[in-house]
């Protein structure tokens, strides 16, 4: 298991905070909270498969380029892959917007 | 029931499944849409403490979604089990969330708004992680759930997917009413488990068939191990669900769990050296609960000879010879105490239950000894002196419902201490997973004997290892950080479920001053269970509990409060 941690510049708020997925096999859950800066994705990533940190970052990035949503963002994952990673964040995002 | 079969493809079209959501999903189909609260969410943030140490990722609620809320207008609870999340494993957390809530909704219908509980089993049972833990939060689930069942409702559903195995079905055995569908599976050992434990000649945990002909929704409704048998529909079931809880509460004796007698009749009506094919088992005993015609247990036993701890010290503690309830079970009575012990017996004619386990007889003898007790109408204390490998992990037990046979168990004890008797368990040697939750957890006092001979704990631990993808010598290693996990007595004795390590110079040959001591400190437990509350709450408050199980009293203090403060007028 290994905890990663991110911030990506946001410029939107989160305006309910939201939980989408469980922590099942090739699933994650993310936990989604308003935080007290407006201008940052805070991203906490618990994952269950170490060394991926570089398609960690490279996942993240593209998402919080396309919709930089600010807030807490907490990601407790067992062994999603991207495009899982994705889909989840999308929701969370819809969701909480 | 309707069948799939029997109805149009358009029906089957429009049809929305049940068991396919997650938790949160399938206990929002079953409330009334409006007003549904979601009690220790995941904003709350009560994970498990015991699995990050071991290098496994957590879920925020810990895989139990606690919704409260209101079914055709009827103020009910929902404990929803994610199957997803670590197999529906029951963990320190998500255990405590299903025995608090269990126990709110009894508050709330003392208090004059009978409230009903429904339980998804989803479960593949204690969650191996979380060991101790794990199996003492199954004892609480079952205790809660025969605190509430005479004042609600409590139903029980098995979906599917996971099905319900390990000590949960325990819990799934003592509900009001069990719902079940085709997909759904209820057993108390997995069949790989078996498989495992006793080989592919016992169990032959690929066949698909035997597994459904064996633990299936459709056979357990046949035999009458569940209630009602619904297809995999949001609207059936809901509408199942409704139905049971507008049923009410039953008259006392009638549950399952209370039907001794019913068990002991359908034991007496089978051979175990010659069983019958599940499918016999439908036309011997049927759908209905009731005993078999003519079959009635043997009375007159005669106990093998066979040493063990259990033995030694039931009859060193009592200080008369026993007598055999069955041959496996022994009854010693002195004359304010009932001392009982699981004991092997080489003649068996369970042929899994012959090293001491608790298997189906042994469970009835236990039942029927305390219902004996309790018909004395004394307040008679009961002694629980626990030396038992496990319980027994075989076919015919599964076929003939362990999990049924040991909640009937569960529940006298249950009776008695409910009744006034104080119940009392001393462990002076090994007391594992089912068997213990069986023959010793629903104890108001724990005891344990200080001696490297005494294991307590959910698995025997080169199963355990081999279930959790590890090492003997791994799970070692962890075992000194994560307590729930160790096999040390005196690591369990930390757990807040211990009401005292007992030392003696020798748990094998106990000299006249071991037994002297063990006997004033069964003494002092007996008075102590006396005086003390008759439920379970007591291990919450323990010093061990203050310091190992944060977790828990964390869950019971947040959800008590969202309790409160959603109440309804």
């Amino acid at each position: 298991m290994q905890t990663l941690t991110y911030q990506f510049p946001a410029s939107r708020t989160t305006r309910r905070r939201t939980h989408i997925g469980v922590v099942a096999s090739g699933d994650l859950e993310v936990l989604l909270e308003e935080a007290s800066d407006a201008d940052i994705a805070e991203v906490r990533v618990r994952t269950s498969v170490d060394g991926f940190d570089t398609v960690w970052h490279a996942t993240l990035e593209r998402f919080f380029t396309h919709t930089p949503l600010a807030g807490r963002w907490e990601l407790n994952d067992f062994g999603a892959t991207p495009a899982v990673v994705t889909l989840r964040l999308r929701q969370a995002a819809e969701a909480a917007q | 029931m309707t069948s799939v079969a029997s109805r149009d493809w358009q029906q089957i079209l429009a049809r929305r499944s049940f068991l396919e959501g997650d938790a949160l999903e399938r206990a929002s189909a079953l409330l009334d849409p409006d007003g549904v609260a979601v009690l220790c969410g995941p904003f709350d943030r009560i994970e498990s403490p015991w699995l990050e140490p071991q290098g496994i990722v957590p879920q925020a609620d810990d895989g139990v979604v606690i919704a409260r809320g209101t079914l055709d207008g009827r103020p009910a609870v929902v404990a929803s089990i994610e199957q997803g999340f670590q197999g529906g494993g029951t963990g320190e957390v998500s255990g405590a969330k299903i025995s608090q809530a269990l126990r709110l909704a009894a508050e709330s219908s003392r208090a004059g708004t009978p409230t009903a509980a429904v339980l998804l089993f989803e479960t593949g049972g204690v969650r191996l992680q979380e060991a101790n833990l794990g199996l003492n939060a199954v004892a609480e689930i079952c205790s809660a759930v025969l605190d509430l069942r005479p004042l609600a409702p409590v139903i029980g559903l098995v979906a599917g997917e996971v099905g319900s195995f390990g000590g949960m079905s325990i819990a799934a055995g003592l509900c009001t009413r069990l719902i079940i569908t085709p997909q759904g599976r209820i057993g108390l050992n997995g069949p790989a488990v078996i498989e495992q434990e006793a080989g592919i000649d016992e169990f032959d945990a690929a066949d698909r068939a035997l597994i459904w002909g064996i633990d299936g929704g459709v056979q357990r409704a046949a035999i009458g191990l569940a209630d009602k048998l619904v297809d995999d529909d949001r609207d059936l079931i809901r509408a199942a669900i409704i139905e049971a809880v507008a049923g009410g509460v039953p008259p006392a004796g009638t549950h399952r769990s209370e039907r001794v007698d019913v068990l002991g009749s359908r034991l007496a009506s089978i051979d175990p050296r010659n069983a019958p094919a599940p499918q016999d088992l439908r036309q011997l005993w049927g759908p209905a609960f009731e005993p078999v015609n003519g079959a009635e247990p043997a009375t007159a036993a005669t106990s093998s000879a066979t040493a063990s701890r259990g033995r030694l010290w039931l009859t060193a503690l009592a200080g008369v010879e026993p007598v055999a309830v069955i041959p496996s079970v022994l009854r010693a009575d002195t004359t304010d105490a009932t001392y009982l012990a699981v004991v092997p017996d080489p003649d068996n004619p369970f042929h899994r239950a012959r090293n001491g386990e608790v298997g189906l007889t042994e469970s009835w003898a236990l039942a029927a000894a305390i219902d004996d007790v309790i018909a004395s109408n004394t307040n008679r204390a009961i002694v629980a002196v626990v030396d038992l490998p496990s319980q027994a992990y075989g076919r015919i037990e599964e076929m003939a419902g362990l999990h049924q046979a040991i909640a009937t168990a569960v529940d006298a004890y249950h009776r008695a201490r409910n009744g006034g008797h104080p119940t009392v368990a001393i462990v002076v040697g090994h007391a594992l997973s089912g068997g213990f939750l069986a023959h010793g957890l629903q104890a108001q006092q724990i005891l344990a004997v200080d001696d490297p001979g005494v294991e307590i704990h959910a698995m025997h631990k080169a199963a355990a290892a081999r279930i959790t993808l590890r090492t003997v010598d791994e799970l070692d290693e962890l075992a000194k950080t994560v307590v729930p996990l160790s096999y040390n007595v005196r690591d369990w004795a930390q757990l807040g479920l211990c009401d005292g390590l007992l030392k003696v110079s020798d748990a094998e040959h106990p000299t006249a001053e071991d037994i002297d001591s063990v006997r004033s400190a069964v003494d002092v437990a007996i008075a102590a269970a006396r005086s003390g509350p008759r439920d379970l709450s007591n291990r919450l408050d323990s010093p061990g509990a203050l310091a190992n199980r944060r977790a828990s009293r964390a869950v019971r203090d947040v959800m008590s409060a969202q309790w409160h403060s959603t109440e309804r007028p």
